[in-house]
């Protein structure tokens, strides 16, 4: 366990450096780029630095994951209500699923000129965008968590007298839990790049925002960082919360 | 008041042939019945819509005189495989029907510990069912179905996936309970030698379409001894009956080649 954990940072030293080797040489052996187009280590690291002493990093990261997270619960009730309706219904399971099925491969920014004329440059547009950017995701996840509870299961409890609601409250909802929650690791990251493309285009404040302004300046370096931080706090969300959580869930029930 | 099954007919869409034909016997109360016959002759399917999962393209099932159209806690199925909850214990799993049916928290404390000792689980109640053996979620299963206090207890080959040994004292231990508790049993099995040691009588089906061949009535007493040769002689007459079916499944399995 720990020499793996070694082992990952020797791993992540290794890349650093060959990183670091490839700016030396790229920008000032052989002149390949320019220096202002490749970032270094180093300059990520500087970067890192400023941002987290002006006090930017911090405000924008705390920003930036309370907005994916109320997204994310919003696009998660959203969801759970069409997951829940699709699942019950062969009609909605033929014509919905699909439709939902090609949506979900939208890339969020397709939604952002919906947002900025619906919902102006702001908070609402962005929360719009994550939301619409991971809600069919949340449905399919219901949907298929539903799916794929072995058919027994509702056999057993309809014999034992099972109402239709109690169908849903004592076996498909547990049952569906450990798909679902699989399926949600999946939105989640749905939600945490829907934020990106609406940060983009209308915050003020947040990693993407921080990571445009980078751009406006220039600065490949914090461009680089910002980009760094956005995949730390993805991992991070994940491995804490959702990885977490199924690792529990899946003990429980002696699946892991 | 008995279970009457009148000339029930289940026909597949897609298929000609109808699965099961016509048939029709009654379930007097307290009776073990076995319903045994060739694999694929409709024995699964029968349980099913007796149980009410299934209904009957043709004729019609009556419990107490009342029509069966969808499943009810009156005749509670165990199944092949445990149909256990993975998400709860043993005396959770075993309280789930009485939960459902909104019995009392006392109730379904006092039941459970009832069928759980009934079926020597009780030092196992907390127990996750990844903890416990095949033979132990059987039982559990048992339990569960018993605690119910369905009159009709369907059972569809619920030993079949078990070992020998656990096979042999599950079906003691189920002789017992059923003397017990007086329950009516419908058993549903592919093993002869499990109908003889059951029932009181064993209705064999054929096999395309599943029609009643014949009904056995076994008058052995109980616990019945699988050597003696009375047992040995009742098993030959019914699995030679069942054997005939085999052979005709097997021969229209090689002409579809």
């Amino acid at each position: 366990m720990i020499t793996a954990k070694i082992q990952g940072l020797l791993f992540l030293l290794f890349l650093i450096l060959l990183w670091q080797v490839l700016y030396i040489l790229g920008t000032g052996v052989f002149k390949w780029w320019k220096p202002y187009a490749l970032p270094s280590p180093r300059g990520v690291l500087l970067s890192l630095q400023k941002l987290i002493q002006n006090g930017t990093l911090i405000h924008a990261t705390t920003c930036s994951i309370r907005r994916a997270l109320s997204g994310f619960f919003l696009a998660l009730l959203i969801g759970s209500v069409f997951g829940l309706i699709i699942s019950a219904s062969s009609f909605f399971k033929r014509n919905l699923k699909p439709l939902f099925t090609g949506i979900q491969s939208l890339p969020s920014i397709c939604w952002v000129p919906f947002a900025i004329l619906w919902f102006g440059l702001g908070e609402a547009s962005i929360l719009f965008v994550i939301v619409i950017g991971s809600v069919f995701s949340v449905s399919l996840a219901i949907e298929n968590a539903i799916q794929t509870i072995p058919p027994i299961y509702l056999k057993a409890a309809r014999t034992m007298g099972a109402s239709r609601i109690q169908l849903y409250t004592s076996v498909i909802i547990p049952a569906a839990l450990p798909g679902f929650l699989a399926g949600l690791k999946q939105s989640w990251s749905f939600s945490w790049r829907a934020l990106m493309s609406g940060e983009v285009i209308s915050a003020y404040v947040g990693l993407g925002y921080t990571l445009m302004a980078g751009r406006d300046m220039a600065d490949i370096n914090q461009v680089t960082a910002v980009m760094l931080v956005i995949i730390a706090v993805g991992m991070i969300v994940d491995k804490l919360v959702f990885s977490n959580l199924e690792r529990h869930v899946l003990k429980k029930r002696g699946l892991a | 008041m008995p279970l009457e099954i009148k000339n029930v007919s289940r026909l597949f869409e897609g298929s000609k042939k109808e699965t099961l034909k016509n048939i029709s016997f009654t379930v007097n109360d307290g009776e073990f019945i076995c319903i045994a016959g060739p694999s694929g002759c409709g024995k699964s399917t029968l349980l099913n819509i007796i149980a009410g999962l299934d209904r009957p393209t043709g004729g019609k099932l009556c419990l107490n005189g009342t029509e069966i159209t969808g499943p009810g806690a009156d005749r509670v199925v165990m199944f092949q495989e445990h149909a256990l909850y993975p998400w709860l214990n043993v005396i959770e799993n075993v309280k789930f029907g009485m939960k459902l049916a909104g019995l009392s928290k006392n109730e379904q404390e006092a039941r459970a510990e009832r069928y759980l000792k009934m079926v020597r689980l009780w030092d196992f109640r907390n127990y996750r069912i990844h903890e416990i053996s095949g033979g132990m979620r059987q039982r559990t299963a048992l339990a569960r179905s018993l605690c119910l206090d369905s009159p009709l207890l369907l059972m569809d080959e619920p030993f079949s996936a078990l070992d020998k040994q656990t096979i042999n004292k599950l079906r003691s231990d189920l002789e017992c309970i059923w003397e017990e508790t007086g329950k009516t049993v419908l058993f549903v099995t592919h093993s002869v030698e499990e109908a003889v040691f059951l029932a009181d009588r064993i209705v064999v089906l054929s096999d395309h379409p599943g029609c009643v061949k014949e009904i056995f009535s076994v008058d052995l007493p109980r616990p019945r001894v699988i050597d003696s040769a009375e047992f040995l002689a009742i098993r030959h007459k019914i699995l030679s009956c069942v054997e005939r079916e085999v052979e005709k499944v097997a021969e229209k399995e090689y002409d579809y080649r």
